[in-house]
């Protein structure tokens, strides 16, 4: 159990290579050691700066901080709901959000408004699966699911009804959007998404100590003096301001919220303590590199990165996992 | 230390046990007997605090447990319940260090010295100190009974509630365990303790609560809650009492070749 405090460390300089590095690839070719001037310098007046701390610095920032968010969100209520096959997109934050977005952007709703809608139809989806999944004074657990399913099943027939409805200008807005991309993101998209990030984070924080008791069952949590209910709507609130916070600014990136936690339990277990943190190093590790080859692979187009991070990281995850689980029977 | 004041039993709507008063006096192991589906686990949910009576009060030391927090509650009474979700990816230790939830703030996330005290003392008090660093789900049945009753004694609550403990457990095991719930009880603890066995129950137990016919049908010492009349009327069942060389008394179901009980 030692070990973990140094995998952990690990974890975080992963994260941090995995930033510098994509930092160093982009559409255009520059120079590793211009680059690296321009980090040291960034009021220095070349092009080089620009490209650096208004193109890429803010992208790589984003995809970080969305990459930690729905991996630290999938983490949570994976360990809330003891299931492994939950997401941060449990509660219908996706597609709510993308429902809005297609409805904003057919209304013809300027994109700087955009974010904050989707975050808002997000939040709301979310809630709205809570409320109808209440039980007693807490949530039930099967029904959270299901209600999720249905109201995303909802959501995204009605993203589909606009899409065929509207003209192709709208659907490429749209299609770009659900595809889930960090292309033309700045730092306001950063800074808008930030609070709502934090005080996410801050929900998770308090439910730490209930998330580890919560893995022997809500029974034997209730035994030691856990209020199950009120863990159950903070964990929930957290994950639900962290996964729209994510899906405003970068639309539906699946995937990161899902596996990201598994990978991350079995380097450093599965106390939450450990588990959060090794979620967000990985998740944003992730997020930044699959950003990094959304702008290079094939240069000057740009790839989503959510498709990216499906075609690279599903392979690599199922081999991953499949084989780590022959290595733990041997 | 526990005491029922007329308090009846019922879950969702139903009476189960009709208004009853005993009185749980600390240092005592309490067998609560009685057949499946007469009450035995209820009563122990509304001991504990986790479910109001239906009637009447109970008492928690000078409390009514209903009415306290749960980590209020968590400090007060311990219960092992028989809930057998799974756990998965826990040493025997981190499922044991379970116990010190209660003492924790929510922003106190590390183990403190009274921490480690408390669990592995709880862990050399169930015979599991050899175990600590196991995977849960590599112990056997009677391994896991020991760690969840290492739980509730780092829980260090005065009171502890077990839902058949010694339901699936070999001979040997369910002798052991039940020893080391006398153990407890002798230690200053209150240990009250629902079981089927209820031989086990008369040998280890100082005093048993029968439920039978939706009422506390006798709560006293073995010696006299082994008459053939009570047993029959909670079990539903002919029975006859017979003295083992020790003195005990033991109760044995008279079946018939027929496979129908007599008077059924």
């Amino acid at each position: 159990m030692t070990k973990v405090p140094l995998r952990l460390a690990g974890l975080l300089a992963i994260a941090l290579l995995a930033l510098v590095a994509s930092l160093l690839v982009g559409g255009s070719y520059v120079a590793p050691g211009d680059l690296l001037y321009a980090l040291a310098h960034p009021h220095a007046n070349t092009d080089v700066v620009t490209i650096l701390w208004q193109l890429r610095m803010p992208r790589v920032c984003i995809a970080a901080v969305v990459g930690a968010e729905l991996a630290i969100a999938g983490a949570l209520l994976q360990g809330l709901l003891r299931n492994p096959l939950v997401d941060s997109y449990l509660t219908g934050v996706s597609p709510g959000a993308a429902a809005a977005i297609a409805l904003s952007v057919v209304a013809g709703i300027a994109a700087p408004a955009l974010p904050a809608i989707g975050f808002v139809a997000g939040l709301g989806t979310a809630m709205l699966v809570a409320a109808f999944a209440r039980r007693g004074a807490g949530l039930d657990a099967i029904r959270l699911i299901l209600c999720g399913v249905s109201l995303s099943a909802l959501f995204s027939a009605v993203v589909t009804l606009v899409l065929t409805r509207a003209g192709a200008d709208y659907a490429a807005q749209i299609l770009a959007w659900l595809a889930g991309s960090t292309a033309g993101r700045g730092w306001h998209d950063l800074f808008f998404t930030l609070p709502y990030a934090a005080l996410g984070l801050a929900f998770a924080l308090v439910a730490v100590p209930a998330l580890n008791v919560l893995r022997l069952g809500e029974t034997r949590a209730t035994a030691v003096g856990v209020n199950v209910a009120r863990t159950q709507w903070v964990i929930l609130i957290a994950a639900a301001l962290l996964a729209a916070s994510a899906v405003a600014v970068s639309g539906s990136i699946g995937f990161v919220g899902l596996v990201v936690p598994h990978l991350a339990r079995r380097v450093v277990g599965g106390d939450a303590r450990a588990l959060l943190p090794a979620s967000a190093f990985l998740g944003a590790a992730l997020c930044a590199i699959a950003d990094a080859a959304s702008r290079s692979i094939a240069a000057p187009a740009e790839l989503p990165v959510g498709v990216l991070l499906a075609f690279v990281g599903v392979p690599t995850f199922l081999y991953l996992y499949l084989n780590m689980q022959k290595v733990a029977r041997a | 230390m526990i005491a029922l004041r007329n308090a009846a039993i019922g879950i969702e709507g139903r009476t189960l046990i009709a208004p009853a008063t005993a009185s749980l006096a600390s240092g005592r192991f309490v067998a609560v007997l009685g057949p499946n589906g007469v009450g035995k686990t209820t009563l122990l949910r509304v001991l504990s605090g986790a479910l109001r009576p239906i009637g009447g009060e109970v008492r928690l030391g000078d409390v009514d447990p209903a009415a306290l927090a749960p980590l209020e509650r968590a400090h007060r009474v311990a219960f092992v319940t028989s809930d057998d979700a799974p756990v998965e990816g826990l040493t025997a230790r981190d499922v044991v260090a379970s116990g010190r939830y209660p003492f924790h703030r929510w922003w106190e996330w590390s183990e403190n010295p009274g921490d480690t005290g408390a669990i592995d003392g709880a862990l050399a008090a169930v015979g599991m100190d050899g175990f600590a660093e196991r995977r849960f789900e590599t112990l056997s049945s009677g391994e896991r009974q020991r760690i969840w009753i290492a739980l509730a004694l780092a829980q260090e609550a005065p009171v502890v509630l077990l839902d058949e403990p010694t339901s699936h457990l070999d001979v040997r095991v369910a002798h052991e365990i039940l020893a080391l719930l006398r153990a407890q009880a002798r230690a200053g603890r209150t240990i009250v303790c629902a079981m089927h066995d209820i031989n086990d129950a008369a040998t280890y137990a100082d005093m048993l609560m029968l439920l039978g016919d939706e009422r506390m049908l006798a709560f006293d010492v073995p010696e006299r809650v082994f008459t053939a009349s009570l047993l029959e009327r909670a079990y539903g069942i002919p029975m006859e009492i017979v003295r083992a060389a020790s003195g005990a008394p033991r109760a044995f179901a008279i079946g018939s070749a027929s496979g129908a009980y007599p008077g059924s």
